[in-house]
C-alpha cells in the first residue's frame, strides 16, 4: 500500500443526517479514510431569538428559551429568569427554589438519558436507546403533570414558578428516583465493559485541559479533561449550596470520559433531587413581583449550569420592560467550535463518535 | 443602644461621616477593579482605558480600540491576573457605535473582568481576540454576521448563522424586518 496515491475528497454530511442530531451540516475533506479538514455550516435552525427578544417583555421571552436546547428546557427557563432576578435583586421563596431545582435536575437526567441513548445508537448499539427512552418518558410524564408540556415547559417565571406541584407529585418523583437508581446499573452494563464500545471511544477525540479552557468550553466537555468547573459549585446560584453532591470529572478528555461523566452526573442529579424532596416545605411559589417586570438600567450577566454547559444571559437594559439587548451564551455553540480541530487527522469512522460525544443540540447552536 | 447612637456623633463628629456598610461583593469587586486598572495603566498608559467602572460586581473597562487585542493578551499572560477562561462575548448596537463586550474569568485568581471596545457603525472594525482566545473565533463571526462589525486580522471573517447573500445585519437597531 505504501506510496499509493490518494486524492482529497470533499464530503458533505447533513444537514439532514441522523447522526448530526438535528440540522447541522459538516463539509469534510478526506484523504482516504483520514479527515484533513472540517467546516461546520450552521444556521439551518436560526430563528433570531436574540432579535425577537428585543421586542418582547421578559415574561414573554421565557417560551422562546424553551426552543434553544429543547431537551433541557427547564435549565433554559432558569437561565433567563435567574439573570433577570439577579439584575432586579429579587429574593425568591424557598418552595419556588426547590421546585426549580427538582425540575432542572430531573430534566438533566432526562437530557443525559437522551445522550446515552442516541450516542450509543450512533455507535451502533440499538437497545440502550430503547431503555433510555423508556425511563426518559417517565420523567416527561412528571413534567406533563406539573406544567402540561413534554418538552417546551414555559414553567418558570421571574420571581418563582408558574405551577405548584399537584397532589402526590412529589411522592411520584421520589418513586422515580428509586426506580432510576435500580435501572441505572442495567443501562450501564449494556455497554460498559463491551470491547467494541471501548475500542470506539477510549482515546478517541482527545482534547487537553488547556485547549478546552482556551476555547471557553464548559459542562461535561470541559470536565472530561479533569478540570473541576461547574457553575453550580463555582459561582453558586439558586440554592445549590444547600445540597451535597459531587462534580464527576474525567481524566483524558476523550469520548469515553464524556460518556462516563454523563452516567455519573445522572447519579449526582438523583442525589440532588432526593435531598430537595427531603427539604421542600409547603409555602408560596411566587415572590412579590411587580405586574410588569422592569430591569433597572445597566448591564448584567448571569449563567447557570445547563445540561450542556454554562448557559449565560447578558442583558443590556435601559430600565424598560423589554431588554435593549439580550445575548445568549450558548454552550452547544461554543463546544462545537473545537470540532474541526478534534476531527483533523482522525479516521472518518470516528467522526460520528466524536461529534456525538460533544453532545450538541442544534436548536442551541443556532438560536 | 439608642443612647449610644445619639452619643456617638457628639463624642466623635468624624464618625458621622463614616460611610454606610458596603455590600461585601461591591467591596471585593472594587478592589479587583483598582488592581486591574493599575496593571493596565502601568503597562499601556492612562489613555488605554476610555471608561472604567463596575457593572453589577464585574470590573468593566472600555479599552482603546487600537490596544484591545494587546490588553487582552496582557490580561491573559500577566502572572498576577491570568485571565484564561472566556465566559461570554456579545456585540451591542448603541446607535452611535457598536460595542463588543468580552467577559473573562481567571481560574487561578478567581477574578472576573469585562473588556469592551467600540467600533464605528460604518465600516468600523475592532481588533480580533481570536489569536489570544480561540474561543472568540466563532463569537466574533456571529457579531460580524448579526451586527456588521469587522474584526481586524480575524483568520476567517465569514457569516456564520445567516446565508452569505443575506442583506443587512439583523441585530442593528435600524434593521427593517420584512414580512
Amino acid at each position: 500500500m505504501a506510496g499509493m496515491r490518494t486524492e482529497e475528497l470533499m464530503m458533505n454530511i447533513g444537514p439532514q443526517h441522523p447522526s448530526t442530531h438535528g440540522v447541522l451540516r459538516l463539509v469534510v475533506k478526506v484523504d482516504g479514510e483520514i479527515i484533513t479538514d472540517c467546516d461546520p455550516v450552521l444556521g439551518y435552525l436560526h430563528r433570531g431569538t436574540e432579535k425577537l427578544a428585543e421586542d418582547l417583555q421578559y415574561t414573554q421571552i421565557i417560551p422562546y428559551t424553551d426552543r434553544l436546547d429543547y431537551v433541557g428546557a427547564m435549565a433554559n427557563n432558569h437561565a433567563l429568569v435567574n439573570a433577570v432576578e439577579k439584575a432586579m435583586d429579587l429574593q425568591l421563596t424557598d418552595r419556588a427554589e426547590y421546585l426549580r431545582v427538582i425540575n432542572v435536575e430531573l430534566n438533566r437526567v432526562a437530557s443525559h438519558l437522551l445522550f446515552l441513548g442516541t450516542y450509543l445508537l450512533d455507535l451502533g448499539a440499538m437497545s440502550p436507546f430503547l431503555y433510555a427512552f423508556h425511563a426518559r418518558e417517565k420523567i416527561l410524564d412528571l413534567f406533563v403533570k406539573i406544567c402540561g408540556a413534554r418538552l417546551t415547559y414555559n414553567y418558570m417565571r421571574v420571581g418563582g414558578v408558574k405551577w405548584d406541584a399537584p397532589e402526590g407529585w412529589l411522592d411520584e418523583v421520589r418513586d422515580f428516583v428509586k426506580y432510576m437508581r435500580e435501572q441505572m446499573p442495567m443501562y450501564d452494563d449494556l455497554v460498559h465493559g463491551n470491547e467494541i464500545f471501548h475500542n470506539r471511544v477510549i482515546g478517541v477525540g482527545k482534547m487537553t485541559q488547556e485547549e478546552a479552557i482556551a476555547y471557553g468550553m464548559s459542562g461535561i466537555n470541559l470536565r472530561s479533561t479533569g478540570f473541576n468547573w461547574d457553575v453550580r459549585k463555582n459561582k453558586p446560584y439558586s440554592i445549590y449550596d444547600r445540597f451535597d453532591f459531587e462534580v464527576p470529572l474525567g481524566q483524558n478528555g476523550d469520548c469515553y470520559d464524556r460518556y462516563w461523566c454523563h452516567v455519573r452526573e445522572i447519579w449526582e442529579s438523583l442525589k440532588i433531587v432526593e435531598q430537595a424532596l427531603d427539604q421542600i416545605e409547603p409555602g408560596p411559589i411566587m415572590a412579590k413581583v411587580p405586574k410588569i417586570i422592569r430591569v433597572p438600567a445597566g448591564e448584567y450577566y448571569a449563567g447557570v449550569e445547563a445540561m450542556r454547559g454554562e448557559l449565560g444571559v447578558y442583558i443590556v437594559s435601559e430600565g424598560k420592560d423589554k431588554p435593549y439587548r439580550l445575548k445568549l451564551h450558548r454552550p452547544s455553540f461554543i463546544n462545537l467550535q473545537i470540532l474541526p480541530k478534534l476531527l483533523k487527522g482522525n479516521l472518518m469512522a470516528n467522526m460520528v463518535a466524536i461529534l456525538g460525544a460533544t453532545d450538541i443540540v442544534v436548536g442551541e447552536v443556532d438560536a | 443602644m439608642s443612647e449610644e447612637n445619639t452619643k456617638k456623633p457628639v463624642a466623635d463628629p468624624a464618625k458621622e461621616e463614616a460611610p454606610a456598610p458596603v455590600d461585601p461583593r461591591i467591596e471585593k469587586a472594587t478592589q479587583a477593579l483598582t488592581l486591574i486598572q493599575d496593571k493596565i495603566t502601568s503597562q499601556f498608559g492612562e489613555a488605554a482605558i476610555e471608561e472604567a467602572g463596575l457593572k453589577q460586581f464585574v470590573p468593566t473597562f472600555v479599552i482603546k480600540n487600537e490596544l484591545y487585542a494587546e490588553v487582552a493578551e496582557f490580561l491573559k499572560t500577566e502572572p498576577s491576573l491570568l485571565f484564561n477562561y472566556p465566559q461570554a462575548m456579545a456585540g451591542t448596537d448603541y446607535k452611535d457605535y457598536i460595542e463588543v463586550y468580552f467577559l473573562v474569568h481567571s481560574t487561578e485568581k478567581g477574578y472576573d473582568v469585562a473588556i469592551k471596545a467600540r467600533g464605528e457603525r460604518d465600516n468600523g472594525s475592532v481588533p480580533t481576540l481570536s489569536g489570544v482566545y480561540p474561543y472568540c473565533g466563532w463569537e466574533e463571526r456571529e457579531i460580524y454576521d448579526l451586527l456588521g462589525l469587522n474584526f481586524r486580522n480575524h483568520p476567517d471573517m465569514r457569516r456564520i448563522l445567516l446565508q452569505d447573500e443575506w442583506n443587512g445585519h439583523p441585530l442593528r437597531k435600524d434593521y427593517v424586518v420584512r414580512d
